[in-house]
């Protein structure tokens, strides 16, 4: 763990919190004023002539007073449910276990590793870019998301390589950081906006401000332009307060991946893989970019004043230049070395100076499988699809359907043997379905031509009572799978999907077609 | 006047150093408490896999009716690990499990469609999961006991770790080389 990382995070998020109070405040205050003067000019203008010094200012007063409550609220907000605001702007579905094993299972690996006491949710976005983001408020309240691309794009060591980095965000308390900064930016950002369109269709009482009010209207004059001036700048300059803390982080947390994993490569990989993916995120909220992996809106390539993340090519290139280990120390002089600087990137107390991390090699290909391309992008979209509450439908001649929810017809025809099948009294467990589909997917990639030309058909094959009429379940002698067959499949024979054993039905056969 | 002066110096120095002792305790005990807890997050996870293993097993059978060395081979190494005492008879015991499980895994490789089974597919990729859940515990329980071993063997925390009995933990040494660089099932 990083505690002087951790540490200054915690200074850090206190900070930016009164930091962005004082803006807010200060916007409030303006904005207020802005309002006032304004319908000084316009409708009241002969009521306000009469008001003393002491209600100069009231309108200001009322708008900070406003933007001091909203501050408030916003750091509620952003201190008990962000997260959850972040993951469902950003469309996110949770996965269990069961719909993901790998995924899940690389997320306890890198939990353990970093020894968290709570495994993080996790959660899907379906979008067929790569990329990943983490949210949480702390190491025992926090989530990881990865895009169904991602999932499409990686392999194993990948995956593991980009859970560990959001993982090293987690443990460095960046998230919480994130998300009140991220919360606190949304909402000037909000704020100014509104203010700006709304000055769009205000009347137009500026050309009404002539000499005849003196020096008071020359002064409020200048108010109104410091507010308008204000008005602009302050989305600019939180974005700059925000963006330039951030962009350490990413290297912190590539730091934290490469000794996680013990596997640099892995990580670059998957940065190499996001760089190149012509894919962009489109459902990622602007305020949310620096919560990415990889900044979701523009690769970074020249890394200037708004840029998120540092260049993805640097920090592949540090990644790629960890020869000796994988220890924190490599990853700074690997750092050193390609920026060609000697910034500090963590304190020495940090560093581990002592501790000697070897690589390792990559895992072997037969675990890396779900992350052959073609695979694995059919089944992260089977699994989008799945809590989408499409039904899949597996028909006997071996064709899958999928049906969208918005199919309202009661049944569908396959589109290869033109058999009918009912939908709802189809497969209703999806899950069960897409598991079984794409294990079928792999299988067929890989082995259903040359299991069937070894014959395995002509030996003697298993024969079954066919109950006509009814979806029937019969048990593979070979495998010990449960075959399914539908009401209307009404062939005398089957081949069980996995072991390509034959099984014959008896019995009496009731038409359909 | 002075006499006073110095009898208090001396109370605060003793203080001081009694809190310093304290401390040094504390320390300990929480070094301590830290490597216990490593190991329970490595004992889970050996029992996942020995849990995992038989139903691996049950699964290959089917498809591998001629490999029964090979099968007991795992049955064996398992049960070992299983009745295995003793931080360094469990890591003995452990990677000679691992091994087995890697040479069952060879012959894996002449069974395409056990290979392609569903079922064993999803155990291969739970239990190439526990290997390395195993080998990252591994990784944080060494850390914590190397601490701790350093810690009592140091002065002067040698002379409070000698007073109350702290006694140096072992590490889990996995013995094959290769299982200690990669964490990993081979299949090849």
């Amino acid at each position: 763990m990083f505690w002087q990382v951790i540490a200054s995070n915690r200074r850090k998020t206190v900070l930016l919190i009164i930091a962005m109070g004082v803006v807010l405040a200060a916007l409030g205050f303006f904005l207020g004023e802005a309002v006032g003067i304004w319908s000084q000019y316009t409708t009241f203008s002969a009521m306000s002539e009469g008001d003393g010094a002491a209600g100069e200012h009231k309108a200001g007063y009322i708008g900070l007073g406003i933007a001091v409550g909203f501050w408030a609220v916003l750091l509620l907000v952003s201190l008990l449910g962000s997260d959850q605001l972040f993951l469902s702007l950003a469309g996110a579905k949770e996965v269990t276990h069961d719909m993901y094993p790998q995924l899940h299972n690389v997320v306890e690996e890198m939990r353990i590793a970093a020894s968290l006491p709570v495994l993080p949710k996790i959660f899907i976005v379906d979008d067929p870019a790569p990329n990943a983001f983490a949210v949480g408020k702390g190491p025992k309240n926090s989530a990881i998301c990865v895009t169904a691309g991602l999932l499409a794009l990686c392999d194993r060591d990948e995956l593991q390589g980009v859970v560990a980095h959001e993982m090293g965000h987690i443990a460095n308390r960046d998230v919480l950081y994130m998300t009140v900064a991220a919360t606190m930016l949304g909402a000037v950002t909000i704020i100014a906006d509104t203010f700006l369109r709304s000055l769009r269709y205000a009347p137009a009482a500026r050309y009404r401000s002539s000499g005849s009010r003196g020096g008071k209207g020359m002064a409020n004059l200048w108010l109104l332009l410091a507010a308008f001036l204000f008005v602009v700048l302050s989305p600019i300059l939180s974005r700059i307060l925000y963006f330039s803390i951030s962009r350490s982080r990413e290297f912190l947390a590539d730091a934290t991946s490469a000794r996680l994993t013990r596997f640099p490569d892995g990580l670059a990989s998957a940065l190499e893989k996001i760089m190149l993916s012509p894919e962009r995120l489109t459902t990622a909220p602007q305020a949310a970019a620096p919560f990415y992996i990889a900044n979701p809106y523009k690769q970074d390539l020249d890394g200037g004043m708004f840029a998120t993340h540092p260049p993805l090519a640097e920090r592949i290139r540090i990644l790629r230049s960890m020869h000796k280990g994988a220890s924190l120390k490599d990853y700074v002089k690997a750092y050193w070395e390609v920026t060609r600087t000697r910034k500090t990137l963590l304190a020495a107390s940090d560093m581990e100076l002592g501790r000697v991390i070897e690589k390792r090699g990559p895992s072997p290909k037969d675990t890396l499988r779900e992350g052959a391309p073609d695979s694995s992008a059919r089944k992260a979209g089977d699994i989008m699809r799945a809590m989408n509450d499409y039904v899949f439908i597996s028909c006997a001649c071996g064709m899958k359907m999928k049906v969208p929810p918005e199919f309202t017809r009661g049944n569908v025809r396959c589109p290869r043997c033109n058999r009918e099948h009912m939908i709802g009294e189809a497969d209703s467990n999806a899950l069960a379905a897409i598991l079984t589909a794409t294990a079928a997917f792999t299988r067929n990639a890989n082995h259903s031509r040359p299991l069937s030309a070894t014959g395995r058909q002509t030996e003697t094959p298993q024969v079954e009572q066919r109950k006509p009429g009814t979806w029937q379940t019969v048990k593979c002698s070979g495998c010990g799978r449960g075959v399914q067959v539908s009401p209307v499949f009404n062939l005398s024979r089957v081949t069980c999907p996995t072991c390509g054993n034959a099984i014959e039905f008896e019995g009496e056969k009731e038409s359909f077609l | 006047m002075t006499g006073t002066v110095v009898f208090w110096l001396i109370v605060a120095v003793l203080v001081i150093v009694l809190l310093y002792l304290i401390g040094i305790y504390n320390a300990l005990v929480g070094l301590r408490n830290q490597v216990k807890n490593a190991w329970s997050q490595i004992d889970v996870q050996l029992k996942r896999r020995h849990d995992l293993i038989p139903n691996l097993v049950e699964t290959a059978k089917g498809y591998m009716k001629h490999e029964r060395e090979t099968f007991e081979n795992v049955t064996r190494a398992r049960a070992d690990a299983t009745g295995a005492r003793g931080v360094p008879q469990i890591a003995q015991a452990e990677s000679r499990l691992t091994e087995a499980i890697s040479r069952f895994m060879a012959v894996v490789e002449n069974y395409p469609e056990l290979k392609a089974n569903e079922n064993f597919l999803a155990l291969q990729e739970e239990l190439s999961s526990t290997e390395n859940r195993i080998a990252f515990a591994r990784q944080a329980y060494n850390d914590a006991v190397l601490f701790l071993n350093n810690k009592i063997e140091m002065f002067p925390s040698s002379i409070i770790a000698n007073m109350f009995t702290f006694s140096r933990e072992a590490f889990f040494e996995m013995e094959d080389a290769s299982e200690r660089t990669a964490p990993k099932v081979s299949f090849s």
